[in-house]
């Protein structure tokens, strides 16, 4: 796995956990970058299981929950899952608000986010 | 003291370029934490804004590099107002698609105006579509 500038990456049980640098995530070239560091996850496992860990974030524009949503599409169709974890109650709001919780799984804790994954 | 007398304004005609937006969002926020407003008011008003300009950025601009966008901000004590204004064509908010709708809901876009309208008080559009106006009223 390469370096990254927007993202740390590291693994729990078979799940890559990626974390956010940038506590506000806003910038609109880190949000391209962002968008390819998430992608490029996706290129090295053919089923990727990615719990992305929001605890560093404490603002998320709709310019990178489109990023997600993409990431999200190209996780599922390589048959793996996604989770999302840690995220603050305003943060929380926007998935809420956008009907976004019905499409990714949230969880509270990162533990928890974890156990939620579907064993084959 | 009454709750429309200001204390701060920013007033900027912006290029039509993101990081000019970004930049002004900037000027906003820091004020607003220096006036000790509360971090889920600032989280509101932040969204807002980010929606507010980048929509008259690109999709009221076009990015045109000869528009610009009318950035005004008024602080007073208990309220947040703001005017944002493109040189577009304008657009009528009723025309875009509910983003909460099942078919909609992977596309990655149209996600803005709900936004919007979900984290500040009120939202007005003019008549051309042009220009939007928000107001927060500050919440302790």
């Amino acid at each position: 796995m390469g370096q990254f500038e927007c993202i740390e990456s590291y693994e729990v049980d078979k799940v890559s956990v990626v974390k956010f640098v940038d506590e506000k995530v806003m910038d609109p070239g880190r949000i391209e970058q962002l968008g390819k560091e998430l992608l490029s996850l996706t290129d090295e496992e053919t089923k990727p299981n990615l719990l992305i860990n929001f605890e560093n974030v404490r603002f998320f524009s709709s310019q990178a929950i489109n990023k997600l949503i993409v990431l999200d599409k190209r996780v599922k169709a390589g048959g793996g899952q996604i989770r999302l974890s840690n995220l603050r109650p305003e943060v929380r709001d926007l998935f809420n608000y956008t009907n976004l919780d019905s499409v990714f799984v949230i969880r509270d804790e990162e533990a928890e986010a974890i156990d939620s994954f579907e064993q084959d | 003291m009454n709750d429309t007398t200001w204390v701060w304004q920013y007033d900027q005609r912006i290029p039509s370029d993101p990081k000019s937006g970004v930049d002004a969002i900037r000027v906003l926020l820091e004020q607003l934490e220096q006036r000790e407003w509360p971090a889920k008011c600032v989280f509101g008003i932040h969204m807002a804004m980010e929606e507010a300009v980048m929509n008259a950025i690109k999709h009221g601009n076009k990015r045109d590099p000869s528009k610009h966008v009318h950035v005004l901000v008024n602080l007073s004590e208990t309220q947040f107002h703001a005017c944002i204004t493109d040189q577009g064509q304008g657009f009528n908010p009723d025309d875009v698609p509910d983003p909460t709708l099942d078919e909609n809901l992977e596309k990655t876009s149209g996600r803005g105006l709900m936004l919007i309208s979900n984290f500040v008080d009120t939202v007005t559009y003019n008549d051309v579509g042009n220009s939007v106006e928000l107001v927060k009223h500050k919440q302790v």
